[in-house]
């Protein structure tokens, strides 16, 4: 089945998007020994379905599977992180709806390194991996569409909520965004 | 004043995702509508300073080398991933694809198997990294409190260098530091893993620094792995088709000031 050939094929299709594939384990699990666990066991899976990967989607098919591998991996580890997956699609409008007081571009552009990376971190996981593909990967939409298994109309809406999420977090004495809160903490323990 | 429920056209704007006629409106509105303009204005700047300044994450130089190893080891030996695939055939891609999309928690055997081998893969190359390590502080140690610090006592690089290249059939980078308080003291040839490698040794103040180089059989080039070793610090990487091994007993500041411009000595010399 896989020959000599289709390994070097995937080695040099895959490897070139370790980076990529890093860069959003570590996103997600926020964590950088995690991530690393994570491309690990998510090269394993890649490994065995090489069959299916094609040169030109090589990344979005490599990030596919970290993901994939990602949401394994944080619903066993911390499943608390799933809770805002089931946001209402259009929570996002509240947050639109009061855009009186946006606060105005330079003190975005003032915000450094630090309060970039927190409040990038502090997104709610669903709006985190949409942004983080968009503004780190620079990937198109159709591209986060098919790595995040949601329609482009979703994806758009996703990413102007984690904007508007990260506008707020970066504007002067702007309220923190909302952090993912453990199940249990609430009251309700999902099992 | 562009309505909340097509906010989304902003971010798509933005980001050039809208069809001509959608971006064609925009542009014509932001012309007279100015929350409009500063709604996008304030989406570019969020753009641009997150593209600017966010941490886009490269993978660590250990986690490249383990996936290297891993998918060489599975390449060489067929036995292993192949011959498990094979068993359960022509159902095998769709078995797995509907595992990967509904049952992530159900192990396979395969996959159980292939564990095994990325781990005892992993397991071999820690303890040959461990067994350079040790072989690296013995030989540090060795230079220190004996008599064979160098076998070529020169700040010359050009003298250094012609002597090492004759005994090692490899031309190692040799260069003094561009830095403060460093003493070029000369070169030797020294053995770790089995095989001669240079030894360049700068002091630094009171202490010794060797820089040990030999030639890397891998290729890409590596950012530098840490290691505290029986209280002696250690740097390693790979750059410019040799592979680096710094050793020393300064302070961490002042190890990784070291590492930098032997790093920056290696790419100019």
């Amino acid at each position: 089945m896989a020959d000599d050939a289709d390994w070097r094929r995937f080695e040099q299709m895959a490897m070139p998007h370790l980076d990529a594939a890093y860069n959003l384990a570590l996103w997600l699990t926020r964590n950088a020994d995690d991530a690393q666990d994570v491309v690990q066991e998510a090269l394993l899976r890649a490994m065995r379905y090489m069959g299916t990967l094609r040169l030109e989607s090589a990344r979005p098919w490599l990030l596919q599977v970290v993901r994939h591998t990602c949401y394994t991996w944080l619903k066993e580890n911390r499943p608390a992180e799933q809770v805002l997956l089931d946001d209402p699609e259009d929570a996002w409008r509240d947050l639109a709806a009061s855009s009186s007081n946006e606060p105005p571009a330079l003190a975005i552009r003032k915000a450094d390194a630090q309060q970039i990376n927190d409040a990038i971190a502090a997104l709610p996981v669903a709006y985190r991996e949409v942004f983080v593909l968009r503004e780190l990967e620079d990937l198109s939409y159709g591209d986060i569409a098919r790595i995040a298994e949601i329609p482009i109309g979703t994806v758009m809406s996703r990413l102007a909520r984690a904007r508007g999420l990260m506008r707020t977090a970066l504007a002067p004495n702007g309220r923190p965004v909302l952090r993912t809160v453990a199940r249990s903490a609430q009251g309700g323990v999902s099992t | 004043m562009m309505t909340t429920g097509e906010a989304w056209k902003i971010d798509a704007f933005v980001d050039g995702e809208l069809d001509l006629a959608g971006q064609l409106e925009i542009e014509q509105r932001m012309d007279h509508d100015e929350a409009l303009r500063q709604r996008i204005e304030a989406v570019r700047a969020l753009r641009e300073s997150v593209r600017e300044k966010a941490d886009r994450h490269v993978a660590p130089a250990g986690l490249q080398e383990r996936m290297t190893t891993m998918l060489g080891a599975a390449r060489r030996e067929p036995a292993a991933p192949a011959a498990v695939a094979k068993s359960s055939s022509a159902g095998w891609t769709q078995a797995l694809e509907r595992w990967l999309a509904w049952r992530p928690l159900v192990a396979s055997t395969a996959f159980v198997g292939l564990l095994a081998v990325t781990v005892n893969v992993a397991v071999l190359q820690s303890s040959q990294q461990d067994r350079l390590m040790d072989e690296a502080v013995a030989s540090h140690v060795r230079s220190t409190v004996g008599q064979h610090l160098v076998d070529v006592a020169s700040s010359d690089q050009h003298t250094v260098k012609p002597f090492l290249s004759q005994r090692l059939g490899f031309s190692p980078p040799v260069r003094e530091l561009q830095l403060p308080g460093s003493v070029f003291v000369g070169g030797r040839v020294d053995y770790l893993g089995g095989r001669p490698v240079a030894a360049l040794v700068y002091r630094q103040g009171e202490h010794v620094v060797n820089s040990f180089v030999w030639p890397d059989t891998a290729g890409s080039d590596t950012a530098p792995e840490f290691a505290l070793e029986r209280g002696f610090r250690i740097a390693h990487w790979a750059q410019g088709g040799m592979r680096h091994c710094v050793i020393s007993d300064v302070n961490r500041d002042e190890f990784q000031r070291v590492v930098d411009s032997v790093r920056l000595a290696a790419a100019t010399g």
